[in-house]
């Protein structure tokens, strides 16, 4: 093995010699086109010790953008097309647009209206009017010719601004030919390690793709920002026009005809299913009135009594205290039952979100492909603005408590759903393999381990739901949904601050009385894994 | 009752979407690991593995990681579907019965003990070692009573109301023995039970298992990567590379006569004191024509370190008796290379 030409020798860094074959070999490679030249620049690159640019490509300088998009530098294309279009701006408004022409237009209306104050003040009759008028035709002359100077400076700046842009184009042209084989090199170095997904060398398609962009984008905005009438075209987006091309001239607008038609079909759909969502509605409503009855039809010193007792064996007696304080706030403030009756929904919400949403879960932590497929419903149930799908639910349940228990389920499900999914994943394979290899069938396994090592996950996702459910409690008033929402609802119309704040402070507290006892609670439970 | 408790047939294992075929054309062509993972994109866990394993015998299955032994255990009570190939429990073939009754043998038939132990952490201790017998819908009072024997059993009387996270490592595996122990199997499979202890726990629990185990009679495969743990527990020994069971025989076999120069590799650190016989390495009486008179005289089944205890008090070498009549002698050359392994000139 180890003979004279294969022996190891251990040589001192400073004695190595560069080989340069097998890396001009690879910038050959990675550059295509013009190979000789990037070889030598980046030789210069890798020889420099300081950061100070010492190669200059003149083509970089002279074709700008169009070379980076040439050899595919996109990021460096799109800095530079901006900035140079920016220089090119200047140019443009210096020598042919008409810098002041606002400035003047200004100027003009108010020599005007100065000028109708003084005919008003000839043709008035009465010493005080003729005052008035006169006073203000004069502090309107000064305005007029203040617009006045400042267009002609404007008018006069036009050289300057022209040779701004001038130099601006320059110091860009001088950058890019400066940095560009420094900027291709580090291309080259991302090459190296990712050959597939970086670009190298010099496409047509890049190149033609540069071009087109350049010529689609340059010149537009250079017409736009330097001449001052610009065509109506593109100002506002022709969709009267674009509209009759596709219906013709009385066709009405795209939106106008796509917005029927949805409607047409939604009520059709509602009609159709009209059993189906009565249905649902009955059955929010039956779970609601339960809790309705226990909350609001029990005597107010029974329930007040439960929910202290309540978050004292939960919570500790800091935020039973905290909850009797609360609760007097409310009841001293005439809001008990329209708490209760937030509460009720809010537990109504949350209780049917549980109910559905673990078994979900569940489902989901079992099998990756449903919840590959279940993953974008859940992302659009969180990010889809409430407002958007009231409308809907609106067409579809009509107005009142239980269409707005429907949309704070839709908000309030996903944490739970995702985070029993996420805690049936984390058991851990040893312990269900465990259980399997003792016999245990698969309804055991899910109810004797799953179900219990992913508690603590579940837990986290029942009271992220619960404070999901209290956000949405105002915004359901919106559809008709009762209880403290509405209160501040109402003050919201009136503009009335002082029961607008109080019913705010009241939802705050029962959000945060909510929010306490379960967390206590939980955090309880957790103490005993 | 001389039948075999676990009976393996050519049990074959291929991993991946194209297992079939990939078996077939193994079938038909003997096509080796690397090509089913070129052609086919499927891994070979375990080729073609034969043994049997008779009653109160303890079964070490020795390989490094990746060598397939775990893959091959899991096969015993099915966690694994075999590819190809016939698994007998107690004369019953496992891959015939039906589900129900897969989980009734595994929960009375079979214990099994993990290398990362697997205990349920929010259950207690006695819950955890109750939990087979739960799931066959024993009476609490019932399960709770075994759970405390079997807890008893491996002296962990006292931790019965602890949670798992309470007890040290190598408790933590005694109470996953217990558990194996708990519903009174036939088999225990053992998969690197103690790999994950430290030295002297593991020692410790070696012995204690081994007592155990002679004392209850269980058949038992046990998965180690440790030469030296399958030696000392071992009765019989197998030992797999690449999914294949290179020998199969007694740890003095293995030591001996390895099959190849990989298990001769890994046998070459092992002490041989305490494994080799007198009877491997004497010769014969007849053969021998040097003096005798005065000898010592050593068993045939006294080991190496009790020969080198005689041997060092006299010039002349070892008479080897076999119930009183003297078959053999052991020399200084003989006895020299015998703690070197064994080998002859």
């Amino acid at each position: 093995m180890t003979d004279a030409t294969t022996e190891l020798k251990v040589t001192a860094a400073s004695d190595i010699e560069v080989d340069r074959d097998a890396l001009d070999r690879s910038i050959h490679e990675f550059a295509g086109p013009n190979g000789d030249y990037y070889v030598n620049a980046f030789h210069k690159i890798h020889d420099a010790t300081s950061a100070v640019p010492n190669t200059f490509n003149k083509w970089a300088a002279a074709l700008g953008p169009f070379w980076s998009a040439s050899r595919a530098i996109w990021g460096m294309f799109w800095t530079f097309l901006i900035l140079e279009i920016i220089a090119w701006v200047q140019i443009g408004r210096g020598a042919w647009g008409n810098p002041g022409a606002d400035m003047a237009e200004r100027a003009e209306r108010q020599q005007a209206r100065a000028n109708e104050l003084l005919e008003r003040a000839a043709a008035a009759t009465e010493q005080g009017d003729i005052d008035r008028f006169t006073k203000l035709a004069e502090n309107i002359q000064r305005a007029a010719d203040s617009s006045f100077e400042k267009a002609a400076a404007a008018q006069s700046e036009s050289l300057g601004i022209m040779l701004t842009g001038l130099v601006m184009l320059l110091v860009f042209k001088l950058v890019q030919g400066l940095y560009a084989d420094r900027i291709y090199e580090k291309q080259y170095s991302r090459w190296r390690i990712d050959p597939d997904s970086t670009e190298s060398g010099r496409s047509t398609r890049n190149t033609v793709l540069g071009a087109v962009l350049i010529a689609a984008i340059g010149p537009l905005i250079v017409y736009k920002f330097t001449v001052n009438a610009s065509l109506a075209m593109l100002d506002a987006f022709p969709e009267k026009e674009v509209s009759a091309l596709f219906l013709g001239e009385d066709g009405g607008t795209l939106f106008s005809s796509l917005a029927s038609w949805m409607e047409a079909k939604i009520d059709a759909a509602a009609l159709a299913g009209g059993d189906v969502f009565d249905g649902i509605v009955a059955g929010v409503r039956s779970v609601l009135d339960a809790l309705t009855i226990a909350l609001i039809g029990s005597p107010w010193p029974v329930v007040m009594l439960v929910i202290c007792v309540t978050a004292w064996r939960a919570a500790g007696p800091r935020v039973a205290i905290f909850t009797a304080a609360s609760l007097a706030y409310i009841a001293l403030l005439g809001y008990w039952d329209v708490a209760m009756e937030t509460v009720a929904l809010v537990g109504a919400a949350v209780l049917l979100c549980v109910v559905i949403g673990i078994p979900l879960g569940i489902w989901f932590g079992k099998s990756a492909r449903a919840y590959r497929a279940a993953e974008p419903v859940l992302d659009l149930m969180q990010t889809l603005p409430a407002f958007v799908y009231l409308i809907p639910i609106i067409a579809f349940f009509g107005t009142g408590n239980p269409p707005g228990i429907l949309a704070t389920i839709i908000f309030g499900m996903p944490p739970v759903i995702r985070l029993t999914a996420l805690g049936m994943r984390g058991v851990p394979d040893s312990i269900k393999e465990a259980a399997v290899a003792f016999g245990a069938s698969k309804w055991q396994l899910l109810k004797d381990v799953e179900i219990p090592l992913a508690l603590p996950s579940i837990m986290t996702g029942v009271n992220q739901t619960i404070l999901m459910c209290l956000s949405m409690v105002v915004i359901i008033s919106l559809i008709g949904g009762g209880g403290l929402g509405k209160e501040i609802l109402e003050a919201l119309q009136y503009a009335a601050k002082g029961p607008g704040l109080l019913g705010g402070f009241a939802i705050l507290f029962c959000a945060m009385v909510i929010d306490r006892i379960v967390q206590g609670a939980f955090r309880r439970e957790d103490e005993k894994i | 009752m001389d039948e075999p408790v676990v009976k393996l047939e050519n049990v074959w294992k291929i991993f991946g979407a194209r297992a079939e075929e990939a078996m077939a054309a193994v079938r038909s062509e003997g096509i080796g690991k690397p090509e089913v993972l070129e052609r086919f994109n499927c891994v070979v866990g375990v080729q073609g593995a034969t043994f049997e394993v008779p009653r109160g015998e303890i079964f070490c299955i020795m390989g490094l990681s990746g060598s397939g032994k775990s893959t091959l255990v899991r096969h015993v009570n099915r966690l694994i579907e075999p590819t190809a190939g016939k698994i007998e429990i107690m004369g019953q073939d496992v891959s015939k019965i039906s589900e129900s009754e897969l989980r009734r043998i595994r929960a009375q038939q079979i214990g099994m003990v993990f290398q990362h132990m697997a205990l349920m952490p929010h259950r207690s201790v006695r819950d955890n070692v109750a939990y087979p017998l739960e799931i066959r819908k024993v009476s609490k009072s019932k399960r709770w009573a075994v759970s405390d024997h079997a807890l008893g059993l491996v002296d962990l009387t006292g931790y019965e109301d602890r949670l798992p996270k309470e007890l040290s490592g190598g408790m933590q595996q005694r109470v996953g023995i217990a558990r194996a122990l708990a519903s009174d199997p036939e088999i225990l499979l053992m998969d690197e039970p103690f790999s994950a202890l430290d030295p002297l726990i593991r020692l410790q629990l070696q012995d204690q298992f081994k007592a155990l185990v002679a004392q209850l009679k269980k058949t038992t495969l046990f998965i180690t990567h440790d030469l030296d743990e399958a030696i000392r527990i071992g009765h019989r020994i197998a030992i797999m590379k690449d999914g294949v069971i290179v020998q199969i025989g007694t740890p003095e076999d293995i030591v001996m006569n390895p099959a190849d120069d990989y298990v001769r590799e890994f046998v070459q650190g092992i002490s041989k004191l305490k494994l080799v016989k007198a009877h491997s390495i004497m010769e014969p009486l007849a053969s021998y024509s040097g003096p005798t008179e005065g000898a010592p005289r050593a068993d045939e089944g006294a080991d190496l370190d009790q020969l080198i205890d005689l041997a060092v008090n006299t010039e002349l070498p070892v008479i080897i008796t076999d119930g009183g009549s003297d078959v053999g002698v052991v020399t200084k050359p003989r006895l020299l290379r015998g703690i070197q392994g064994g080998k002859n000139d």
